[in-house]
Parts: C-alpha cells; sequence; structure tokens
C-alpha cells in the first residue's frame, strides 16, 4: 500500500466525513432553497454544517458563504473588495502566495490596480512592518496567506488588522492551508475576509467557504439566486457543505491533540532525514512552521527524478506544481525565498495529516533514504555510457 | 519481478504502440515523456511535438494500458545540447542534423540517467531499427525491417553498453502494421499523421528561427558568388544557406545554380552547375563504432548514406585519426554537406558514422 505523504494537496476523505455523507443521502434532503418539507430539510442540513465550520474559526454562521473551494473563495474576495465603490487603486500582498492569489492580483494590475507584493525572508516570513508600510487611504485590500502551502511558514501578522481597520482596508486572509492544522480563529486575527478549504481537511474537493465578516465588505461575483445571503449566487453544494461541516467537528474534536501528534511525526521524519541523508536541507523555517509539513532539498539529486522514483517505491509526495502538461515547475514560493533554481529544482515537500501513522513515516523515511542513495549514486551517469 | 522499461513517450503512434508491446511482453512498464522544446514552438496543435496535446495522447495511452506515465522536464538540456548547437552549425555555415543531437544527447544520455535512477533494466523508443545479440555477447545496429521508415541512421552513436540496455520493439515491423496495432489497441491517435519537420522550430522556417536566437554580430553576411569569383548578389546571412540548395538564392542566371560552397570566414555563399557539385568522397569527424574494435579500420569496404533520405553509397573507409576519418565514394555524389551525418552500413548492418567536415579535396 503506497504512503500518502501529500496532504497539503488535499487529504484522504475522513471517515466522519463519509458517515455524514451517507446519513445525508439517506434522508432524502432536496434544494435547500425550496418551501417544501424535503427543502426544509435539506436546510436544516446546510445550516447545521455552516454551524460546525463556523464554530471550527469563531464566526457567526452567517458570516460564512459556502462556494466551490479556495480558489473561488480567493476570487472572491480579490474581485469582490476591488468591484467596491471605494476609489480605493492598491492591494498589499505577498509574491509567495498561491496561484488563486497571485493570477487574480496581475489580472487587477492589468486593470489598472496597484499591487504591492511583499518579498519573504529565506524562511517564508513576511514582515508586518513591510506590511503596515503599505497600509493607507488608498489601500483597498490587504490579503496574505496564514500558513504557506509549499514550506509551511505560519505568518505573524501582527498589527495588521488594526491598521486596516485605522485606514479603512480590506483584510483578507487565505487560511485554506492551516485550517484544521493550527488554530484558526477570525476575531483573533481580526481579519475580515478568510479562505477555507474543504478537501485540505478531509472533505471532498468542490466545497470552500468565504468568510465575510460583514456583507456590505464585498460584491458578489455570481450573478443569480439569493442563496448564501446574496453574496454566492447559485444552489449550495449540498454534499460539499455536509462533508466540509463533518470534517470541522472531527477538526475541532481533536485539534490540539492531532497537531502535537503530526508535530512529533515531523520532527521524527525530519531528524531521521538529517541522520541518514548527508547535505539534506530543510527549506522550511525552524519555528512557526505547520506541524504537518515539511519542504526540504535533497542533496545531487533532481527533486523531479526523486519524485517519480518514490511514487514507484509506493511513497506519494510532491514538488512545487505541475504545469498543464503534467511536469513538476521549480517552487515560485522557494525562488521567491532565495533559493536557487538549482535548489528548488531538487526540492520535495512531504505533508503528513489525519490518516498518517507512525509506521507509515518509519517506513516512507526508510524509503526515502534508499531511493535518495540509489539516484544519488547514479549521479550523472546512471548506466554507464563508455564512450564510442 | 518482471524487468522495469522506461520507454519515451512522445504521444504519436509509434512510441505508444511500442509501449503497449512491452507492456503485453509483460515489462513493468513506466512511460516517460520529455518537455524538451521551449514555450511558444508549439505550432497550434499541428504534428509537432512536445504540444499539451501530445503529452495527453501519450497520457490516454498509459491510462488505457494501465502503467505509470510521467512528463519530465528537460528544457535546460534541450536548449544547451540541442537548440544552441543547431543555432551555433548553422551560423558557422554548416546544416546540423537536430534529431541525431536529440538521440545522441538527450534520449540516450539524459534520459538513460533517469532510467537508472528509476531502476529501470531498459530504454525504449519507438525508432524503427533492430539489436541483434550475436553468439559472443556483442550487439549489433540493424536496419529496421520497413526500409521505408527506417531510422537506424539516427542511431548510429549507439555503443554496445546502451545497445545492451535499448529496445526498439518496433523494428521488425512496418507502419501499417504498427498503425493496425494502434487501431486493435484502441488508441485514439492512431490515424495521426506523422511529425515531419523539426519539433522545435515554428511555422516561420529555421533560418527566422536561427535569426531569431542570435546576435546581430553573430550573423555572417556576404556575397552571393560564382566559381570565379564574380559577386551576384548580396545576402542576408550564410545560415539561410545549405550545400545543393537551389531556391532562394537571390541570382538570376541561364541555367541552374546550386550552393556549392558556404564560408564562415568571408561569409561567401559560392554557387555552381549541378555537375559541379559531385564529390568524390568526404571528410568526416567525432566517428564513432557500435564495435570500438574497428576504429583502427584501414581501407574498409562499407556504404555509407551521407543524409537521412538518401541512398547508400558504396564507399571506402580509412581511419586518419582517433575519430576522424575519410570515406572515398565508389561514385561522385552532389549531397556532401558539411553538419549532416555520415553513416557507415554493411548491408543490413550499421558499423559507425560520424559527421560531415566537408568534401575528400580529391
Amino acid at each position: 500500500m503506497s504512503i500518502y505523504l501529500d496532504h497539503n494537496a488535499g487529504s484522504p476523505i475522513r471517515p466522519e466525513v463519509r458517515d455524514a455523507i451517507g446519513a445525508l443521502l439517506e434522508s432524502g434532503a432536496a434544494n435547500p432553497s425550496s418551501v417544501h418539507r424535503r427543502g426544509q430539510n435539506a436546510r436544516r442540513w446546510l445550516e447545521e454544517a455552516r454551524r460546525q465550520l463556523a464554530l471550527l474559526i469563531g464566526a457567526h454562521p452567517r458570516q460564512v458563504v459556502f462556494c466551490s473551494g479556495g480558489t473561488e473563495a480567493n476570487n472572491l474576495a480579490i474581485a469582490g473588495v476591488i468591484a467596491l465603490p471605494a476609489g480605493r487603486r492598491r492591494i498589499v500582498s505577498s509574491s509567495i502566495e498561491h496561484s488563486s492569489i497571485l493570477k487574480p492580483l496581475a489580472r487587477a494590475e492589468a486593470d489598472g490596480m496597484e499591487v504591492v507584493r511583499i518579498a519573504p525572508d529565506r524562511q517564508g516570513r513576511i514582515q508586518p512592518r513591510d506590511v503596515l508600510a503599505h497600509i493607507d487611504q488608498h489601500t483597498a485590500l490587504v490579503t496574505l496567506g496564514l500558513a504557506n502551502s509549499e514550506v509551511g511558514t505560519i505568518q505573524n501578522f501582527f498589527g495588521v488588522s488594526a491598521q486596516c481597520q485605522a485606514a479603512g482596508a480590506v483584510f483578507h486572509i487565505d487560511a485554506a492551508q492551516a485550517l484544521g492544522r493550527i488554530a484558526v480563529d477570525v476575531s483573533e486575527s481580526g481579519c475580515d475576509l478568510m479562505t477555507l478549504s474543504g478537501h485540505k481537511i478531509g472533505a471532498p474537493a468542490g466545497i470552500g467557504a468565504l468568510f465575510v465578516r460583514d456583507p456590505s465588505m464585498i460584491v458578489a461575483q455570481l450573478a443569480g439566486g439569493p442563496q448564501e445571503h446574496g453574496l454566492r449566487a447559485g444552489t449550495p453544494n449540498l454534499i460539499g457543505a455536509v462533508a466540509f461541516g463533518a470534517a470541522a467537528a472531527a477538526v475541532r474534536a481533536r485539534l490540539d491533540e492531532e497537531s502535537a501528534r503530526m508535530a512529533a511525526l515531523r520532527d521524527f521524519m525530519l531528524s531521521r532525514l538529517m541522520a541518514e541523508i548527508p547535505g539534506l536541507c530543510l527549506n522550511s523555517p525552524d519555528d512557526r512552521l505547520l506541524p504537518n509539513t515539511l519542504n526540504l532539498a535533497f542533496p545531487a539529486v533532481s527533486g523531479e527524478t526523486m519524485l517519480i522514483a518514490l511514487d514507484l517505491e509506493g511513497v506519494e509526495v510532491s514538488m512545487g506544481s505541475a504545469c498543464a502538461a503534467g511536469a513538476v515547475e521549480p517552487s515560485h514560493v522557494l525562488i521567491a525565498m532565495g533559493r536557487s533554481v538549482e535548489i528548488a529544482r531538487s526540492s520535495l515537500r512531504l505533508s503528513l495529516g489525519w490518516s498518517t501513522t507512525a509506521d507509515e513515516v518509519e517506513e516512507a523515511c526508510r524509503r526515502i533514504v534508499t531511493v535518495w542513495r540509489r539516484i544519488a549514486r547514479s549521479g550523472n551517469r546512471s548506466i554507464e555510457v563508455p564512450a564510442s | 519481478m518482471s524487468e522495469r522499461v522506461i520507454v519515451a513517450m512522445s504521444g504519436g503512434v509509434d512510441s505508444s504502440v511500442a509501449a503497449a508491446i512491452l507492456a503485453e511482453q509483460g515489462y513493468d512498464v513506466i512511460g516517460i515523456a520529455m518537455r524538451l522544446a521551449p514555450e511558444g514552438s508549439d505550432r497550434g496543435g499541428r504534428a509537432t511535438c512536445c504540444s499539451y496535446e501530445d503529452f495527453e495522447d501519450a497520457r490516454r495511452v498509459a491510462e488505457r494500458i494501465n502503467f505509470p506515465f510521467y512528463v519530465i522536464d528537460l528544457r535546460p538540456d534541450f536548449a544547451a545540447r540541442v537548440i544552441a548547437p543547431f543555432v551555433d552549425e548553422y551560423l558557422q555555415g554548416r546544416t546540423p542534423n537536430p534529431c541525431l543531437l536529440c538521440n545522441r544527447d538527450i534520449k540516450f544520455d539524459r534520459l538513460w540517467e533517469r532510467a537508472g535512477a528509476l531502476g529501470a533494466n531498459y530504454v525504449a523508443t519507438g525508432h524503427y531499427a533492430r539489436i541483434q545479440r550475436d553468439g559472443e555477447g556483442r550487439f549489433h545496429l540493424l536496419r529496421a525491417a520497413d526500409s521505408r521508415k527506417d531510422q537506424s541512421y539516427f542511431l548510429f552513436t549507439l555503443s554496445q553498453a546502451q545497445l545492451a540496455r535499448t529496445l526498439f520493439p518496433l523494428g521488425s515491423m512496418t507502419k501499417d502494421e504498427v498503425r493496425a496495432r494502434a487501431r486493435d489497441l484502441g488508441l485514439a491517435n492512431a490515424g495521426k499523421p506523422e511529425s515531419q519537420e523539426i519539433c522545435f522550430v515554428p511555422g516561420g522556417g529555421y533560418a527566422a528561427f536561427v535569426s531569431s536566437r542570435s546576435r546581430p554580430e553573430q550573423i555572417r553576411t556576404g556575397n552571393v558568388i560564382d566559381s570565379d569569383g564574380r559577386v551576384l548578389a548580396r545576402h542576408a546571412g550564410i545560415h539561410h544557406f545549405t550545400i545543393g540548395q537551389r531556391r532562394g538564392l537571390g541570382v538570376a542566371a541561364g541555367e541552374p545554380l546550386y550552393v556549392g560552397a558556404i564560408s564562415p570566414h568571408s561569409g561567401a555563399v559560392t554557387v555552381v552547375r549541378r555537375e559541379r557539385l559531385n564529390a568524390t568522397g568526404l571528410r568526416a569527424a567525432r566517428v564513432s563504432w557500435v564495435d570500438r574494435r574497428m576504429r583502427e579500420s584501414r581501407d574498409l569496404p562499407i556504404e555509407v548514406k551521407i543524409r537521412y533520405r538518401h541512398p547508400a553509397i558504396p564507399a571506402r573507409l580509412t581511419m586518419t585519426a582517433e575519430d576522424r576519418a575519410q570515406v572515398r565514394f565508389a561514385r561522385e555524389d552532389p549531397a556532401v554537406t558539411p553538419g549532416q551525418a555520415c553513416v557507415f552500413y554493411r548491408g543490413e548492418e550499421v558499423l559507425g558514422g560520424g559527421l560531415i567536415e566537408g568534401p575528400l579535396e580529391s
């Protein structure tokens, strides 16, 4: 059986989620907007899911807007704020965000907005003072990821919320990668908008949510029915929402315990690999790191080859992002963190999750070391080719 | 456990059927598509390699037959080892063969490294050529059964060690058989047209490509002259010409004229009458042998192919240095083109080959 170490790309469906979906399908729930009793039944399911998700992030259920995923939530946050008739032209973000932030920002820039992209330090940290320097009466939006998906850096947004409030700017946090890994609380972070994604915490892909502190902070982007308090038209994805709610409840029931378990497995993995692979480099920060994420630069090998060889040995990991054709590209996050293209090309991300066991981690370490040795030994001439 | 083979897949019919045949024979097949050409060389989904559609075709074959498939990024290697020498050769007035460089320095080098790293015993491609092992354990590279499709010309650099670890599953098949096989297997690309052009050169032609990849001072302009040195025209760079070229010379003459010589030093392109193109033989550099024991051959009877689509010419070969040779033709030939490969055959067998430096000076 293969060992899945790619939870940051998406976690397997949790058993609690499977059960909840089964119960929903049994119940015969229909369209939650319908007036009849089947509709009312559906609505009850939907609102219970909303309540569970709201509880996890310390929000009021009315502030949770279900949508199709993290990408839609990020697009809605950016386009929804730009569409406000406020006349503000600046957006502050960073160079290590997810493509569903970076691409909408590039589009906004092409449309005449000023986009400030803060560069991180070598640990992937955005300094709050760099962000604060760009928040004033011209700033429409500050949009930043709480935890980086590729290296696992957890950001410190100290002071950002207060200054946004003072300047009248909207503060959006992309928490897609942080949710379920660490405690995420909308009051504590003081954000106005927050992106949440279902499949990162063991619900299926196709469901996400945007926390919206006040509906006047964004303009809906889909025109249609009055669903989701008028902020996201379209019949809600009820199965997805119920699954997301169940996953949120499962996370909330044992977050501290699970975070500690992840961190212990991660630390075991790092120390084992460091001991066995001379020259292994940690790209992830040494503190304020997601408990489940490790990004490592493997010496003297191509990450692409490692990734394929590990897959053939039954260890599933990832590297940067894949192009449309399926080839892996060096991570833009590592490049922004000052790593060379060569380092980025030899780096892999290992991410653990709810289904990861200690036995799996130990076995994965063994296989990673074996594969690395084989590839490193093969060097630049893996099958001997004598000069003709 | 079955033996693992890396199959280089382009998304075309040939490599798809090659992978299918090996899977059927019980090999542990792993499909690899190589991303080679730089962005922007995709010619709108037309027959070329490295386009998104081609990778999807290859992926569908892997899904259908059920073996793992990966796309690897060899663009930096391809740019350094194939495109840069290609441009440089044209700037030097020669006519390079990028497919040869790609086989030698990408498929049977970089891909081989990956194969070893992935624990593979073999690399396979959809080339039409055959490999045979004799009683003494030596490997022989032979022409394909289908003489119209034979691609052994592009494979002469393969050494004994490489041949021992290479599989050409299509070597004994005809193209029609391969297409029929693709249809039987339900491969969607069975009727896909073949790519004929250089995969990384966009529609505008190779000369425009070379110009776009060169600094102005690298481009050698000069005169088109006749064999008496008379200037007939100016030209925009020697990379626009190849030996034996007749069209696009910018010269009006009563009789057909052909490019007979290109001088990278003076920039002169000399045009001649057809009979003046004839050469009695050639000088070859970077000569390699499938069987290294032949590297001191003298007056060796061979047949030499001096272009891919050119019949083999009976000749005699003598090595003049470690990796250089003189080849004297049994009859004169007008197609000796510096930069192209000359491949040495004996009957069905490829003995070796090299790169043409120039004609034998009588």
